[in-house]
């Protein structure tokens, strides 16, 4: 009786949690489940078409672009980001003067709103009057035009990806103070070197985070949405498209809710396998203390 | 450790929280007086009166103007209190959906964008002919501009009251024209010339960058009807893309951006900012154009933020071939969702705005906004009259407005579709990625898939 009474007044606690996700995540997500097999445009009862969306997104080209689009983010950002994280962690790992402003300083990104730091992009990418094409003017390069670019606009989004790499970079870093120090002394004794070191005994010890950060990494690709919405709307010629964006506009714009939901859910089915195959991955590469 | 320095630095720590702690509730204490502080929800100046909830997205000057009209409405009867309510644009119609959607819509939305196909065909507006007798609405058909009508009607029904009409035609700077040794006075009567009077008029750095604009034609949507072309087959009753007037039209607008040069107009129109909501870096002010289409709500910005610039205003010339008089056009209008608690004093609203009645009133309310009117006896009266001495430049816009030739975007439900293949269509041509023909011939073959897709959904 006391225990049910405890765990009572836990969820109790818990409740306006609990209410909230029913109300605005468990609902929608099985509405739209239902939705998806209906022709619905929010404001008109949903009317049941069957798996006609479904069909209709094996025919859309722009389905297939912004997939496309979401996939070659996810290949090229998640891996960059990971790279640099790692690399800026190692560096801010060294115990030399003034380490904690060098710490501040990485990570500030990552807490500037995303709103704004898109914003910022754009004026930094400007292709006449910005500053990646002014320092490469002084350099005697005429600069692309970047997010104006079909060519570039992708890649101007994943290198500003690198711009927010602070906040895996913390996490590297709380890993890199996890490995016994004694593994490295072992190794010095054995004459290891730096990389060795680096590459038989961080590397593997960190590996429970580059998985968690490469998961994670993963997920918020496949749902990249703000920084596209911002600066380039899913342009030029729809090379910046991104899935999560293409699914709003559906929704929202064109108010086609019954084929949005069908697109969330083909995102949820993507995102589950992909993360399950990364799990699949898991035993071979990522050192389990236990 | 020394076991003092130990105590020393434990001492320091509690010191250090507890600055801590007293900042942090000096803070709290200040954000819960500026909660305290901050205005409550506006009181009802006429709580004994019938509520009329106002949606509109004006914001700042224009704000003013809205607020002064409402006023104005509020003094000028004694049965109905309009409540206005200013509402982001972006999100605007999302907001205005859901509140439908939610069963509590406000009594009247202002609206700009293109909605009235779709939210009309999805059974969301009311029509507002209901509101006039058969002779009201005959002479309402007869009287206001024709665009106006285009506007709001959908399927021989008047889902939105224009309460002004958005006119675009070519501003110039005579200086630049006095520099290039032309004159100004002789302006051109056919769009090449006006094309290669702009190639006079175009700077470059010596590295090739465009510095000035001479000009530059663009936006097929605009440019279509000029050529004679469109996006809507009125005899079909039916949205088109792929025609032999709309093909003329993109392949002029491509062959002036090939002769630019495609990167150098899309590097030259990044670096502008385009002085979008009023703001004085409009690139005409700073000299970034020398000719430019824009509309006519840029007089008023004009003679607010560069009193001392000299402009003109001008019609956009028609092609050989082409049409006076013509181009695209969107206006502000007035829709009444179904399921508004107070539809009648919705509808008093609206007319008191659009000048029914009292033309002269609503030619007061459109010198504030400077705005064009939804009909002849606005732009006739004194008010009205006055404001165009003062400001000559509005007076080409005013002399387009009656053109049958100013065209709306189609009124079909998948309207915003329609208008993005457009802007697709157009957005290939003018980088140089395809061929006119092919990408009109491949936005003709999305809006066959689209309109193919309908049918198959029932819509």
């Amino acid at each position: 009786m006391n225990a049910i009474r405890r765990h009572l007044a836990g969820y109790l606690f818990i409740s306006p949690w609990l209410a909230g996700f029913a109300v605005f995540t468990l609902l929608p997500f099985v509405a739209s489940f239902f939705l998806g097999f209906c022709r619905y445009n929010v404001v008109t009862p949903p009317v049941w078409v069957g798996t006609a969306n479904y069909e209709e997104l094996l025919r859309d080209p722009l389905f297939w672009r912004s997939l496309a689009n979401t996939l070659i983010y996810a290949g090229v950002a998640v891996p960059l980001g990971m790279a640099a994280g790692v690399g800026l962690a190692l560096l801010l790992n060294a115990e030399i003067r003034g380490m904690a402003v060098y710490r501040t300083v990485f990570f500030l990104p990552h807490i500037v709103p995303v709103v704004a730091t898109s914003v910022v992009f754009v004026w930094i990418l400007n292709p006449d009057i910005g500053l990646v094409n002014s320092l490469l003017r002084l350099a005697g390069i005429r600069g692309p035009a970047w997010l104006a670019d079909p060519n570039w606009a992708m890649t101007s989004l994943i290198f500003m990806s690198l711009w927010a790499v602070g906040g895996s970079m913390v996490i590297y870093l709380a890993g890199l103070k996890d490995i016994p120090v004694a593994l490295y002394e072992a190794a010095v004794v054995d004459g290891a070197g730096i990389w060795a070191r680096t590459r038989h005994i961080t590397l593997p010890m960190l590996s429970p985070v580059i998985f968690f950060n490469l998961v994670m990494g993963v997920i918020h690709s496949f749902q990249y949405f703000t920084q596209a919405y911002i600066m380039t709307q899913g342009g030029p010629q729809d090379a910046t498209l991104f899935y999560a964006l293409y699914l709003f506009y559906r929704a929202w714009r064109y108010l086609d809710m019954g084929y949005a939901s069908a697109m969330a859910w083909v995102l949820f089915v993507l995102i589950m396998l992909v993360t399950a195959a990364l799990f699949r991955t898991h035993k071979r590469w990522v050192y389990d203390a236990a | 450790m020394p076991r003092e320095v130990q105590t020393v630095r434990s001492g320091w720590r509690r010191r250090a929280a507890a600055i801590a702690a007293g900042v942090l509730a000096a803070g709290l204490a200040l954000l819960l007086a500026a909660v305290c502080a901050a205005p409550g929800p506006r009181r009802r100046a006429h709580p004994d009166r019938i509520p009329v909830h106002f949606w509109h997205m004006w914001t700042a000057d224009w704000k003013a103007v809205v607020e002064r009209i409402v006023a104005e409405f509020n003094a000028s009867q004694t049965r109905y209190e309009v409540i206005p309510l200013s509402v982001p644009s972006a999100s605007a119609d999302s907001k205005f959906l859901l509140a439908v959607a939610g069963g509590a819509p406000p009594d009247l939305m202002a609206q700009w964008n293109q909605v009235i196909p779709a939210w009309a065909d999805s059974g969301l507006l009311m029509e507002l002919d209901q509101f006039m007798t058969p002779e009201e609405w005959t002479r309402f058909q007869a009287e206001v501009y024709p665009v106006a009508l285009k506007i709001g009607r959908y399927k021989g029904h008047l889902y939105g009251l224009c309460t002004a009409v958005s006119i675009w035609a070519c501003y110039y700077r005579p200086d630049h024209f006095r520099e290039a040794g032309l004159d100004p006075d002789a302006f051109p009567e056919t769009l090449e010339g006006l094309w290669a009077i702009g190639r006079t008029l175009e700077r470059r750095a010596e590295d090739g960058r465009l510095v000035r604009m001479g000009f530059l034609p663009q936006w097929l949507n605009m440019y279509a009807p000029i050529f004679g072309g469109g996006f809507w087959d009125e005899a079909a009753s039916r949205a088109v893309v792929d025609t032999p007037a709309n093909l003329r039209a993109l392949a002029f607008l491509a062959e002036c951006r090939k002769a630019l040069g495609f990167n150098e107009v899309v590097r030259f129109e990044s670096s502008l900012n385009q002085g979008q909501g009023g703001n004085v870096d409009w690139p005409f002010i700073s000299g970034r154009y020398s000719i430019v289409v824009d509309g006519q709500w840029r007089v008023e910005q004009l003679a607010r933020n560069a009193p001392d610039l000299e402009y003109r205003a001008a019609p956009i010339p028609p092609p050989t071939g082409g049409k006076r008089h013509a181009g695209w056009s969107n206006g502000n209008f007035m829709i009444i969702p179904k399921g508004a608690a107070h539809p009648e004093g919705a509808w008093e609203f609206a007319k008191f705005w659009a000048g029914w009645g009292d033309p002269a009133r609503a030619a007061e309310f459109c010198t504030w906004g400077g705005w064009l009117p939804l009909w002849p006896p606005v732009a006739e009266a004194p008010a009205y009259r006055a404001f165009l001495a003062k400001h000559p430049a509005f007076g080409t816009f005013l002399d387009v407005l009656p053109s049958e030739n100013i065209v709306p975007s189609p009124p079909v439900p998948y309207q915003v579709f329609l208008n993005d293949q457009i802007g697709r269509v157009d957005d290939y041509a003018m980088r140089g990625t395809k061929t006119p023909e092919a990408a009109l011939r491949g936005g003709q073959a999305e809006l066959n898939a689209e309109l193919a897709r309908r049918r198959r959904f029932g819509l």
